[in-house]
């Protein structure tokens, strides 16, 4: 078996390592088993840290973390061209030369507005790290407090859950969840403010998932990586979920 | 026509995906120059340089760590155009004391001071792995590197920010 300040090398340098001997070595050392919990607060205090406010405006070059300034994620509003020209100088430039190419072109087609699964795939892109298979929960308090602000909790019917953030999304914060299932991560969003009447698979840009209507509450997108993905598996996991949570408001 | 069609969407979803990014490049930036002022360019020049080399991106799966190449070679850049003087990271604490302090919380306002002193060759793969959720093996290819090299980093930049946080280290393992 694994020695205690190997396994303590090994989650200093990588507190979310997969690897099944540290798991095992976890589960089973009276002293690992507490020294990682401390570890995880640890990591979880370091993450927060490292998330400084940072302007959502590009010409706002003064006044980083203060509170005049709109938390970071609100640069990750949906695309609209327009809003877009407003706020970054330098990409209303290209977009504008973007712009005048089409229409030397001699015709104007305006793209019709991404679709809600197109948006889900694209803020996927943000955040490569949820996609990390791991047996590390993360921490309780954490997860509860992503889910607070949308007035709900999860039952453990849902899975471990490997990774929560609460994150901007069209304009709202939601939830960002992480579940390991036995086939990988599937990353869930709780989209309480973006209803659809009925039940939607989709497949972009190297995502599937689904995104099933939840009554009164939005809906809900489950997907995972990779175009071989078990579609019928990632409705399962939506189910699971639903299933699990518990509405408080 | 289906061309113009196919070109708007390109440029719309990568407009979308320079979105999304930029916060945590930002950041990056942030914490690989410990200067707003200079994250702010070094990210700036990055969005137009990866605008214009946005056909070279085939996957937007690997968005990140491409955008992630270009703010460190935009960071190096930078060095070969200025010259900058060394500064006190005492200094440098004092000069972004105003981001620092606006932790709601004073134990992020520590870590935060903490991450300033950490040696560069430290915090870059520590905020890489945390905060940009790359793999060992991402860093170590990002700053060519072995794995075993940038694990000794981590492990080293853990060890030496939780005795700067003052956290009981008691436990933890000698090298």
């Amino acid at each position: 078996m694994m020695d205690c300040a190997r396994y303590r090398r090994s989650v200093l340098a990588d507190p979310g390592d997969p690897d099944p001997e540290l798991r095992e070595h976890r589960a089973h050392c009276p002293e690992c088993g507490p020294y990682t919990e401390g570890l995880l607060r640890f990591e979880s205090r370091l993450d927060r840290a490292l998330k400084v406010a940072v302007p959502a405006d590009p010409k706002a070059k003064a006044g980083w973390g203060t509170g005049t300034l709109a938390p970071i994620e609100a640069a990750a509003k949906p695309p609209r061209a327009s809003a877009l020209r407003r706020r970054n100088g330098w990409l209303a430039m290209a977009a504008s030369v973007a712009a005048a190419a089409v229409v030397v072109g001699g015709l104007w087609l305006s793209a019709a507005g991404p679709s809600l699964a197109a948006d889900v795939v694209t803020h996927m892109a943000g955040e490569p790290q949820a996609w990390r298979r791991t047996d590390v929960p993360v921490p309780s308090n954490e997860l509860q407090e992503v889910l607070r602000d949308s007035h709900l909790t999860l039952g453990a019917g849902a899975g471990m859950v490997s990774y929560a953030s609460s994150c901007e999304f069209r304009g709202h914060r939601v939830p960002h969840l992480v579940v390991q299932t036995a086939s990988g991560p599937a990353t869930v969003m709780v989209l309480v403010h973006d209803h659809v009447p009925k039940s939607v698979r989709f497949d972009e840009q190297g995502y599937r998932g689904v995104i099933v209507p939840v009554a009164g509450h939005g809906s809900l997108a489950v997907l995972t990586r990779g175009n071989d993905a078990d579609l019928a598996a990632i409705e399962r996991v939506a189910s699971r979920v639903q299933d699990s949570i518990v509405w408080t408001g | 026509m289906k061309d113009q069609v196919g070109g708007n969407r390109k440029r719309s979803r990568f407009e979308a995906l320079c979105q999304t990014l930029r916060p945590d490049l930002l950041r990056f930036a942030f914490w690989l120059s410990r200067d707003r002022a200079l994250a702010e360019d070094v990210v700036q020049e990055t969005m137009l340089r990866a605008w214009k080399a946005q056909d070279s991106l085939l996957d937007e799966a690997a968005a990140k760590p491409w955008f992630l190449t270009i703010v460190r070679r935009e960071f190096a850049r930078s060095f070969e155009r200025k010259r900058f003087v060394t500064v006190d990271v005492d200094e440098l604490v004092a000069r972004e004391e105003p981001m620092l302090a606006a932790a709601e919380e004073q134990d992020l306002a520590e870590m935060r001071a903490a991450l300033f002193k950490l040696p560069d060759e430290y915090r870059e793969p520590l905020v890489m792995q945390v905060l940009m959720g790359f793999s060992t093996a991402d860093i170590a290819r990002e700053l060519g590197l072995s794995g075993a090299a940038v694990l000794t980093r981590l492990f080293r930049a853990r060890k030496q920010l939780r005795v700067l946080c003052g956290e009981d280290t008691k436990l933890d393992p000698q090298e």
